[in-house]
């Protein structure tokens, strides 16, 4: 009895096969379009905080590349620096001058500090006084205006406000 | 003579290789740079002939709107000319501001006084951040597209409209204690 011959599967090592990327260039071409229309043009770089809601606005103003303060509902920060504490959505005692109840020390020196130094100027929007806050919409106006008044103490009587834009 | 023979019934294939590869590049440079999140912010892009009047209306300095946020959520705005005072009361809505009501009442106000650019905000100190910032959506520009007032163009002296009513908003209250 003669062995039995395996069985194998006569492949051709030498073909070729053309993959079908139509479908695939249409979805690349969908990619694309809502990416051109995402495109941001401004240069200027705005980081939100984690968990920071910001309020919604119709102002299609964009912002301009100056010194950003954010508050939240746990701090103040100068760009990235974190100079003051808030504590259930006020800024806390602490922080606070005992003379002046708007005037918030730390905040003040810090941004007396970057007035100052001619590396932190970004242009000649800062020499303008000019400042982009950002903070959290449930936040109370006194809380707010205490940031406003302390910056315009500083030497930074232009605030703009950052907001989402909506409806 | 010869006839060409056309087969009108070819199929052919692109190749789309190419044109995915650039794509393909194209992607991630575009994912980087896009922004996700649109963010604004409130200041208003006049045009020319706003800017002017604002200027003429800080020195000339005859009549000021001061719109006032109580802790009720009770918007009262006070219109001073030339020494007369008047008043208009937006009643809250559900314990909120009534956006609606106060946009109708800054159009009238801006129809009486279409040369006032200007106004006073003076939030009470618990009002949210939210709130303020839609009052002062409300205030800048109507939400009507339709409903224009008329401005005056100071270098021309042409007659033109804008959709601004209040673009320049002032926060009285800031070094009140």
């Amino acid at each position: 009895m003669g062995r039995r011959r395996r069985f194998t599967m006569d492949v051709k090592q030498n073909s070729t096969f053309a993959l079908n990327i139509a479908s695939m260039t249409d979805m690349f071409m969908l990619i694309l379009v809502f990416l051109l229309q995402n495109f941001s043009t401004t240069t200027v770089e705005i980081n939100p905080i984690d968990g920071m809601q910001l309020p919604v606005s119709n102002s299609y103003k964009n912002p301009v590349d100056v010194l950003q303060i954010s508050i939240s509902q746990d701090e103040i920060r100068v760009l990235d620096k974190v100079v003051a504490r808030v504590q259930s959505r006020q800024i806390a005692s602490a922080d606070i001058d005992p003379q002046d109840s708007n005037f918030i020390l730390p905040l003040f020196k810090e941004l007396q500090e970057r007035a100052k130094d001619p590396k932190a100027k970004k242009g000649d929007e800062q020499d303008n006084g000019q400042l982009l806050l950002q903070a959290d919409q449930n936040l109370p106006y006194q809380t707010l205006r205490k940031v406003m008044y302390t910056a315009s103490m500083a030497g930074f009587p232009h605030v703009k406000l950052i907001t989402v834009v909506g409806n | 003579m010869k006839k060409v023979k056309i087969n009108h019934n070819s199929e052919f294939e692109i190749d789309l290789a190419s044109l995915l590869a650039v794509i393909m590049k194209l992607v991630p440079v575009l994912l980087l740079s896009s922004a996700f999140m649109q963010l604004m912010v409130i200041e208003t892009d006049l045009p020319q002939v706003v800017t002017q009047a604002i200027e003429k209306q800080e020195k000339e300095k005859k009549k000021n709107v001061l719109v006032e946020v109580t802790p009720e959520r009770k918007v009262v705005i006070t219109i001073e000319n030339d020494g007369a005072r008047s008043s208009v009361t937006v009643e809250p809505e559900k314990g909120a501001i009534d956006l609606l009501k106060l946009q109708v009442a800054f159009r009238e106000i801006k129809k009486q006084h279409p040369d006032v650019f200007k106004i006073d905000l003076s939030p009470a100190g618990d009002v949210a951040y939210s709130e303020v910032v839609k009052v002062m959506d409300e205030a800048r520009r109507s939400r009507d597209f339709n409903i224009r007032f008329p401005i005056k163009d100071e270098k021309t002296g042409q007659d033109t409209t804008t959709d601004y009513m209040f673009p320049e908003i002032i926060f009285v209250n800031m070094m009140e204690g």
